[in-house]
């Protein structure tokens, strides 16, 4: 193609996309996107998914973009099949993860006019984007489509979405390849590249006089991409320092490491919790003090100094006030201390942490993920292990649906690398595993990709199965299926009196019927004895498998920080009773 | 504040907070008030006042001035969330500045019944050195600039006239650092 010609806007898309190197997106058609749709038929760089619903589309988007550091990018159509991605964007937003949406949009002529299928797309989705745009001029449309895309993975990365009216689908225009757009640096904020070697100094400072320290490691290290982990762990090497990490930092650091002090917050391990209260010097790397993680603000790790890295100037003294911050990306950060400290040959004496690894040995005494296993039911716990160990030696990505599966995933599957863990953190968006999954299948073909689902979520986006089935993604559902909404009941079971209003999920389907009549293989086990079979089974058939694992009912997830106590007010079993006072605060708190 | 509104109005909820006034320099396009009303409305700050025009048509740059209530916390949280938007420049709490500047703008129509009121409305008139706009039989028409401060004095001073009624408009304050 020369660049002199005009084509349409709806190539002028296809062509930006293969400028951007994308080479697949998850969509679904309808009148306002079709000249696009034209332009995608009969073309060979781009594969495109069709899902069964558009927020499979988004939550596909998020799982590709999050297991391949790539951007994720979808197509849907004007006023409902933009409706059904909101939740997406919202959740892409909270989780920082890059995506671009390009959504059709009545003719321009007709903006305002009420007509069929049309909505306010930019207004509805301002909230929920980085940046959105209302493409009003063909000529603009190739500037746009590149910028957008570089807004969505630079800087703290989130979703982008682009509405382009169908007339400007058809109105012809030249291309402008990416190579010749030149961004303004305000749009972009991709955060700082320079290094703050005052920073540096004093962290090495207090790392030197420090009695106490943890690292807490959060999704910003996982979004400065893989070299960030190993800049992370060469600097816990030389300075023997405890990680904790936040549920989405989970992988950053591995989870098998002897340093490794597991999830923190209001699931986390009772070490890592008292750690994070005990300490007097934390250094906070790319996570954001969430409410999840911090517990009563006013008790949070009330001694310490802190670190704060973060590429995201608000996520500084947003929640917690911090000593010490830097808004440079991280893994330039980690780099800049780990030659410092080479440089310089600064040695770390590394019997100095003793007394706190001491400390630190007598928490993990109590065994706080220690669960009784008996030999009929299954325990949920024991179903993670058992996957855990029967997957670890192959490259396995996991992502999970909400609820107490999910934090059952996080604390009993141990992660070694960034990336392998997709997990919907933020919004807590039930539905989100199985299209992720089938996103993050697409990304890596020959991985093993598998959904740790709870029954009642995995039927939200239940239709997702016909596209990993027509595309032949051989994706594991992993159902823990306890046939409640676990998570609901458990709050309920703790603060509602066991009142179990609506928590229980009735009227459930056979899964595997329902996998059969989807052309995918069920597999079940009841007991026990039927568990590692089952495992084995769903590994080793090459299509889209729903294992249905009958789990305990009743099993409460533990340790657990209710909301509104303080790190070291735990309770680590069903037999450790709340303060009072806290139970009446925590029940107006989410 | 209105008491009509269904939702509680939060009067005391600010008597704390300092009162700043953002200059934020912003690109001039659709949809970037939507995104600043937004922010501040979703995130639960409170905008006192707001004023938006183009200053810098070669560059297509507008100035948007907003007068908002909040602890310094708040308002450092209101600043770094601005210049996350796509849109903005940058985001400047003119307070921090060494040496800036503010004025308003009002625009006060007052009706009176008799001379008295009159004389005393033209003294204060006199005294903040208002511009007459339009004057009739029993009514006037000022404006008057200055710093939101002067004008709320002003206008304080006109409500000790008894039986008059006063109706006004305000820009809102805008600021420069210099
Ligand atoms: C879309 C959505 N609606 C509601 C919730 C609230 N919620 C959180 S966990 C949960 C129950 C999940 O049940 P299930 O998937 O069976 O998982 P379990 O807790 O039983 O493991 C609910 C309803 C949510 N997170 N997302
Ligand atoms: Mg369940």
């Amino acid at each position: 193609m020369s660049l002199d010609q005009e084509i349409s806007g709806a190539e002028i898309i296809l062509q930006a996309l293969k400028d951007q190197e994308v080479d697949t997106i998850f969509g679904y058609p309808g009148g306002a996107v079709l000249p696009i749709y034209d332009a995608i038929f009969g073309q060979n760089f781009l594969k495109h998914v069709l899902v069964r619903q558009e927020a499979g589309a988004v939550h596909a988007a998020e799982g590709f973009a999050r297991s391949s550091g790539k951007v994720g990018v979808l197509l849907v159509t004007s006023g409902p099949g933009v409706t059904n991605v909101v939740t997406g964007l919202t959740d892409a937003l909270m989780d920082s993860i890059p995506i671009v949406c390009i959504s059709g949009q009545v003719p321009s002529h007709l903006i305002g006019t009420d007509a069929f299928q049309e909505c306010d797309t930019t207004g509805i989705t301002r909230p929920c984007t980085k940046h959105n745009y209302l493409v009003k001029d063909v000529n603009k449309l190739s500037e746009i489509i590149h910028e957008a895309f570089e807004i969505a993975r630079s800087g703290r990365p989130g979703p982008v979405l682009i509405d382009v009216p169908k007339d400007i689908q058809f109105a012809k225009a030249k291309y402008t390849p990416k190579s010749e757009v030149s961004f303004k640096s305000h749009r972009i904020k991709s955060g700082s590249s320079e290094i703050d070697i005052q920073f540096i100094e004093k962290l090495i400072e207090h790392i030197q006089q420090s009695k106490k320290p943890v690292f807490y490691v959060g999704g910003g290290c996982l979004n400065s991409g893989p070299q960030a982990s190993q800049e992370l762990i060469k600097l816990v090497q030389k300075t023997n320092i405890p990680v904790t990490t936040t549920l989405h930092g989970l992988g950053c650091y591995p989870g098998e490491d002897s340093k490794s002090l597991a999830m923190l917050g209001m699931h986390g391990t009772y070490e890592a919790n008292l750690a994070m209260n005990e300490c007097d010097l934390m250094i906070n790397i790319g996570a954001r003090f969430d409410d999840r993680v911090t517990g009563r603000l006013d008790a949070f790790s009330p001694n310490s100094v802190k670190f704060h890295f973060d590429i995201d100037q608000s996520s500084i003294n947003k929640n917690v006030k911090v000593d010490y911050h830097t808004n440079t990306d991280i893994l330039l950060s980690l780099k800049a201390i780990n030659d410092h400290i080479d440089r310089r040959g600064i040695n770390f004496d590394q019997n100095q942490y003793d007394p706190w690894w001491r400390q630190i040995e007598e928490w993990r005494g109590k065994d706080c993920l220690h669960y009784e296993q008996g030999d009929e039911v299954i325990k949920p716990q024991h179903a993670i292990k058992r996957l855990y160990e029967l997957t670890n030696q192959q490259d396995t990505f996991i992502t999970t649906e909400v609820g107490q599966h999910q934090m059952w995933a996080a604390q009993y599957y141990k992660f070694s690398k960034p990336n392998r863990w997709i997990t919907s953190g933020g919004l807590g968006t039930m539905g989100f595993g199985m299209p992720a999954a089938i996103g993050a299948q697409m990304a890596n073909p020959e991985a093993l990709v598998v959904d740790i689902a709870g029954e009642a979520s995995f039927l939200m986006n239940i239709q997702e199965i016909a596209t990993a089935v027509q595309y032949k993604l051989p994706i594991k559902i992993f159902i823990l299926n306890n046939e409640y909404m676990g998570m609901v009941r458990q709050w309920q079971e703790l603060l509602h009196g066991s009142r179990y209003s609506e928590s229980y999920v009735d009227a459930l389907p056979d899964f595997k019927k329902l996998a059969e009549s989807f052309n995918a293989v069920g597999v079940r086990a009841k007991n026990l004895s039927e568990l590692d079979d089952a495992i084995k089974e769903m590994i080793s058939v090459d299509r889209p498998v729903i294992a249905d694992i009958w789990v305990d009912k009743k099993e409460n997830c533990f340790p657990m920080i209710p909301s509104g106590a303080a790190h070291n007010e735990m309770l680590l079993s069903k037999y450790d009773k709340e303060k009072p006072e806290n139970q009446e605060k925590g029940k107006v708190l989410v | 504040m209105s008491n009509s509104s269904v939702y509680p109005t939060p009067i005391n909820a600010f008597k704390q907070s300092k009162r700043s006034v953002l200059s934020v320099i912003v690109d001039n396009e659709p949809g970037i008030l939507a995104r600043i009303v937004g922010l501040f409305s979703g995130r639960g700050y409170n905008i006192e006042a707001l004023n938006v025009t183009v200053v810098d048509v070669e560059n297509n740059l507008s100035r948007i001035t907003i007068e908002t209530l909040g602890e310094e916390r708040v308002i450092k949280q209101i600043i770094a969330q601005l210049e996350k938007l796509v849109p903005v420049h940058s985001a400047t709490n003119l307070a921090n500045l060494k040496e800036s500047y503010e004025a308003e703008i009002c625009l006060v129509k007052v009706e009176f019944e008799n001379e008295d009121q009159d004389h005393k409305i033209l003294n204060f008139a006199d005294i903040y050195r208002t511009r007459t706009v339009q004057k009739r039989q029993h009514l006037v028409v000022y404006e008057i600039s200055g710093t939101s401060e002067r004008i709320n004095k002003f206008l304080d001073d006109l409500t000790t006239i008894s039986g008059i009624k006063v109706e006004l408009v305000r820009s809102g304050p805008i600021g420069l650092g210099i």
